[in-house]
């Protein structure tokens, strides 16, 4: 039974943890978790709606996080889920698209959402970062590469132009970009996948930040880069001890990467454990629809693949009670009327759940399908 | 599953894409050899897998077996028929027995017609089931084959979510009963659930009408999931050709063992379901 208490097995941890805090001290945040440090990064019933022609779209609907210094937390979703939002919000940069933004997020203990955007701004790129998943559209074609970087560290810090492209090409060498002092003088077309991510990933590095947000950093490349990359972050994350926040829809991907994991539907974290305990004990039945439809490396060959029936729901009209109950299979009548709070597991308070079958009920299903 | 004479042989095959310069004067200033000589055989009933980074040039091997780029050197074999040269009205026989499947639901089917009609047309093309009674009961029986609602071919594209329009894609490539069937990529554009879906669909139509495909993907865990025997691609050439197992058990190419170790945490992913 060693799945059931094991969230620590080492190869879990792409960067080890900082600090003896498990993840559910960490999490619970209650002063009897001892001198656990206060978590980075904390979201509090975070509410995000657009306005839009065909009606209001509730893109995330209160949601909660937290995360601790150092910690990687993944958070998987299919399109439509929330799961940009959710992790984009924290920066801001939801405000300008005419979307209504409430709830809290305080970094540090600062409110980030009740902020100017002048301060936001002072904290975004700097002690907050972001890398996207298409490095082409966030570097600008016009300007070499170094030029670029030069400006995202003189846009925070006072120093002078040569120390700063000194700095860039520290940087670009840090990411692994083979010959910086050559590549720093490089337009962005001129540089491959691979290495116009890694650049990004420089850039974001300029202010030191204690927090890094990867929104499907990989998703656009090859399998191979996309490991490179991958391996990058960890060591990063590891020698800088930056926190980090990774938007994903690849299982595999949150798997190799992260501590806990948070899994979204329809606007909703509808769980959230320690990435071995979700893996190993999930009690969410879209949690289980996820894993069970993914062909692996090493599954049976012969058997057909277990779906999920229908399809993700539209925001424009999410399903009433549980969001998920017109595709889960063990959904009862009820389920369209109540709608389920993300609540800790009986005993696990570092393994939340929105789901309105019993804990029992779950496991036992959760076995059957095993 | 596989026997006698291959469905489809593949000798030789090259691709390269010129490239131009200049706009009074043209001026070809080199080529891109996406395909560069490539050899394989389909047998009839198989599933053949091609897998490989972006630029290996699987999809460029894709449309020329499809022969909807001419090849510039190589010969590709269909039924025992030299396909290669044929052009124009000639070809239109051979279309009929090769079909493909393409990556992105939402671009390759017409938003202005109905799925019904875009269901039809390679009928109509065809001219099979002139009639249109008949046509209408081969429509609803394809939708019905797919797992569509029949009553729904009233309907358009947008009316459909991804999954259900690359069924509408593949009932279309049903549409005059093919031999061959060539799946580019087909669930890449599919959100995860959804994906399962369409592959489930694939194999049960692949086993219930005897059909052979060539299934072409970047991702190693479907291809081990729908392949029996697989090509991988690098840089325009087939690095290693082997039976499912063969290849995810002792693969040989050091690019294919790359490959493999590059998948992000799949096989966690198992470890870690698998309860002790």
């Amino acid at each position: 039974m060693s799945p059931f208490d094991g969230a620590d097995t080492p190869e879990a941890t792409a960067s080890p943890p900082p600090s003896a805090a498990s993840p559910g001290a960490m999490r619970s945040a209650s002063p009897d978790s001892g001198p656990a440090e206060e978590s980075l990064l904390r979201v509090e019933d975070l509410r995000v709606t657009y306005a839009t022609e065909d009606g209001t779209v509730q893109a995330v609907d209160g949601i909660s996080y937290e995360l601790g210094r150092g910690r990687t937390l993944g958070i998987v979703g299919e399109s439509g889920s929330g799961k940009t939002v959710a992790a984009l919000s924290v920066l801001g940069l939801t405000r300008a698209e005419g979307a209504t933004v409430s709830g809290r997020v305080s970094f540090e203990g600062r409110d980030l959402l009740a902020l100017e955007e002048s301060e936001l701004r002072a904290i975004r790129g700097d002690e907050i970062a972001m890398v996207f998943q298409d490095p082409l559209s966030s570097l600008h074609p016009m300007y070499r590469v170094g030029a670029q970087i030069v400006e995202a560290i003189r846009a925070h810090r006072d120093i002078a132009k040569a120390p700063a492209r000194a700095r860039a090409i520290e940087l670009l060498e840090l990411v692994g970009i083979p010959e910086p002092s050559v590549r720093v003088d490089s337009y962005p077309h001129e540089l491959s996948g691979g290495q116009r991510q890694r650049a990004m990933i420089a850039m974001a590095l300029s202010g030191d930040p204690k927090l890094l947000i990867a929104d499907e950093p990989t998703t656009a490349l090859d399998v191979t880069v996309q490991a490179q990359i991958l391996a990058l972050l960890s060591r990063l994350q590891r020698e800088r001890g930056m926190a980090l926040v990774l938007v994903t829809h690849d299982l595999g991907v949150v798997a190799e990467m992260a501590d806990e994991i948070a899994v979204m539907y329809a606007g909703r974290i509808v769980e959230h454990a320690p990435a071995e305990r979700l893996f190993a004990v999930p009690e969410h039945p879209y949690t289980w629809g996820l894993l069970r439809s993914i062909p692996t490396l090493d599954g049976p060959r012969e058997e057909l693949l277990t779906p999920i029936p229908g399809s993700p729901p539209s925001p424009l009209a999410p399903p009433s009670g549980c969001r998920f109950h017109p595709r889960c299979p063990y959904s009862e009548p009820e389920h369209a009327r109540t709608d389920p709070a993300l609540e800790p597991v009986p005993g696990r308070p570092d393994h939340e759940i929105a789901c309105l079958l019993s804990s029992p009920t779950r496991r036992r299903l959760w076995k059957e399908l095993a | 599953m596989s026997s006698g004479e291959p469905l489809l042989r593949v000798k030789d095959l090259v691709k390269h894409f010129s490239i131009d310069r200049g706009v009074m004067l043209r001026r070809n200033v080199g080529a891109v050899r996406a395909v560069d000589g490539i050899e394989f055989d389909v047998m009839r009933g198989e599933t053949f897998g091609i897998v490989g980074e972006s630029g290996s040039g699987k999809s460029t091997t894709a449309r020329l077996i499809a022969r909807l780029l001419d090849p510039t050197a190589g010969e590709v074999r269909f039924a025992g028929r030299d396909i290669t040269a044929l052009r124009g009205e000639s070809l239109k026989p051979v279309r009929r027995e090769l079909q493909m499947v393409f990556q992105d639901p939402y671009s390759s089917l017409n938003p202005r017609r109905t799925v019904g009609s875009i269901v039809a047309e390679p009928l109509v093309i065809h001219r099979v089931q002139a009639d249109r009674a008949a046509r209408k009961r081969a429509v609803q029986e394809l939708l019905e084959t797919v797992g569509l609602n029949p009553e729904h071919c009233n309907r358009y594209p947008h009316e459909f979510s991804g999954g259900q329009r690359q069924r509408v894609g593949i009932a279309r490539a049903l549409a005059l009963g093919p031999k061959l069937l060539i799946a580019d990529e087909p669930v890449s554009a599919l959100d995860v659930s959804i994906q399962a879906q369409v592959l489930n669909l694939l194999r049960d139509l692949q086993r219930r009408l005897g059909l052979t495909m060539v299934f072409i993907s970047h991702d190693l865990s479907v291809v081990r999931h729908m392949c029996d025997r697989i090509a991988v691609m690098h840089d325009g050439r087939i690095v290693e050709v082997a039976s499912n197992e063969a290849l995810y058990d002792a693969p040989r190419d050091p690019y294919t063992r790359e490959l493999l170790a590059a998948v992000p945490g799949a096989r966690r992913v198992r470890e870690r379901t698998i309860p002790a």
